[in-house]
């Protein structure tokens, strides 16, 4: 028979609170703490698992709007085209100027590296809301747009010779970088454009986007070498889905 | 899960084809608004989408890892200021209007397997599956149900407990295929 951790008799009756969701985020903590070093609660746990898990799925079936398909298939689609154009470049060897021996971190390593994927979903799940349509004015449009920094607000306001990219609490490009505008239509890997920014200091920019949208599935944002590349060298740092 | 791994979107696609009716469903049967419910599914596939290197075979099916995480957004949702109000003021009914017409053998199944769950919960004592209900689909904290029950907080954790231990007994094991 197991031996119950410390505190057994005070934590022995949030199992249920527990596995329901129903702890405040600081009482969650504390009982995953104690779960940890308690054989008694983690046999608890997952003995009434599966009740949990039933519930999951104990509700009428309804069918998603196929709008929400396409929405998300976009960012996807999006994603993906960046990979790949970045993968192919990430089989060249590293340039003459980077430090020996010190690979180059593809958009694809990037992609895959475990911490920074969890890092890219904290953040994902900070821009929530993402690619929502605000206002519908008789020529203006605005998206909110999805963004790796986590305080950071950018919407895109889409007109119909011009847009732009309006950011608010985002960061400056990292140093010897700067911010480069792509434009994503289907089925062809992003398009770079001339437009070169960075944020002022406390955050905040406005950046013009010349010319129709149309065609255009997404407009993306990532952070390059100063002078702009002609294709993207890291996951994007802003998604805003033309929707 | 390996090619959505990889990045492929049309093996993230198929994903999508599998489970979404499934997440739709769970997220706006507990945020009670069409909307809210679009945020929560978007937010959650998209989290799947750019982090599939973290699903665990160990930690169950594909279905209840990604339902599990959709759980996790409607709460979070729910919590956030303004929904508790606003849910479950609009779109009832929404069931009745979506509710897929022709179901294929793998809708049905699901559909008998909601049933079979649905029926253990209600089976259970009011007291329990009330907790339950509030705590799992309505996001409230045990402090929260305790104070709308005018009820200690202790009984609250007891009745959660002794509830899911009913449900497991009643479901039994392999009644209920989470696959």
């Amino acid at each position: 028979m197991s031996t119950p951790g410390p505190d057994h008799q005070s934590w022995s009756d949030a199992v249920g609170a527990y596995l329901l969701g129903a702890l405040p985020p600081e009482e969650r903590a504390g009982f995953e703490s104690h779960l940890a070093g308690c054989p008694v609660c983690r046999s608890d746990v997952g003995d009434l698992q599966v009740a949990a898990d039933a519930l999951l799925v104990s509700v009428p079936l309804i069918t998603p709007p196929a709008a929400l398909k396409d929405r998300i298939m976009t960012v996807v689609r999006s994603d993906a085209e960046l990979l790949a154009a970045a993968g192919e470049r990430a089989d060249r060897p590293a340039p003459a100027a980077r430090v020996p021996g010190r690979p180059r971190r593809s958009f694809a390593a990037w992609f895959l590296r475990p911490g920074l994927a969890l890092a890219s979903v904290l953040v994902l799940v900070a821009g929530a809301g993402l690619a929502v349509v605000l206002s519908g004015g008789e020529d203006t449009r605005t998206v909110i747009a999805s963004t790796q920094a986590p305080a950071a607000e950018v919407r895109l306001e889409i007109r119909d010779d011009h847009s732009t990219l309006v950011a608010r609490n985002m960061p400056a490009p990292p140093s010897g970088r700067i911010y480069q505008v792509w434009l994503k239509r289907p089925d062809r890997a992003p398009a770079p454009t001339s437009v070169l920014w960075s944020t002022r200091e406390d955050g905040s920019a406005e950046v013009a986007v010349p010319g129709s949208l149309e065609g255009v599935e997404a407009v993306l944002v990532t952070d390059e070498p100063e002078g702009g590349s002609q294709q993207p060298t890291k996951p994007p740092v802003i998604t805003a889905p033309v929707v | 899960m390996q090619l959505v791994r990889r990045g492929q979107a049309a093996a993230f696609e198929v994903i999508y084809e599998r489970h979404s009716q499934a997440a739709f469903s769970l997220a706006y049967r507990m945020a009670g608004s069409r909307g809210v419910a679009e945020d929560v599914v978007q937010e959650a596939f998209l989290n799947i989408w750019r982090s599939g290197a973290r699903y665990e075979r160990s930690r169950g099916s594909v279905r209840t890892w990604l339902l599990g995480i959709v759980h996790h957004r409607a709460i979070d949702a729910l919590r956030r200021s303004f929904v508790h109000e606003k849910r479950r003021a609009s779109d009832e009914g929404l069931e009745e209007t979506l509710e897929t017409g022709e179901r294929t053998d793998v809708e049905a199944a699901r559909h008998e397997e909601a049933a079979t769950v649905r029926a253990a919960l209600e089976h259970l004592p009011s007291e329990q599956s009330q907790v339950i209900e509030l705590a799992y689909f309505g996001g409230f904290t045990h402090t929260e149900i305790s104070d709308m029950l005018e009820t200690p907080i202790g009984t609250i954790k007891g009745r959660m407990r002794l509830g899911l231990e009913k449900m497991r007994h009643a479901l039994g094991s392999g009644q209920v295929s989470l696959g």
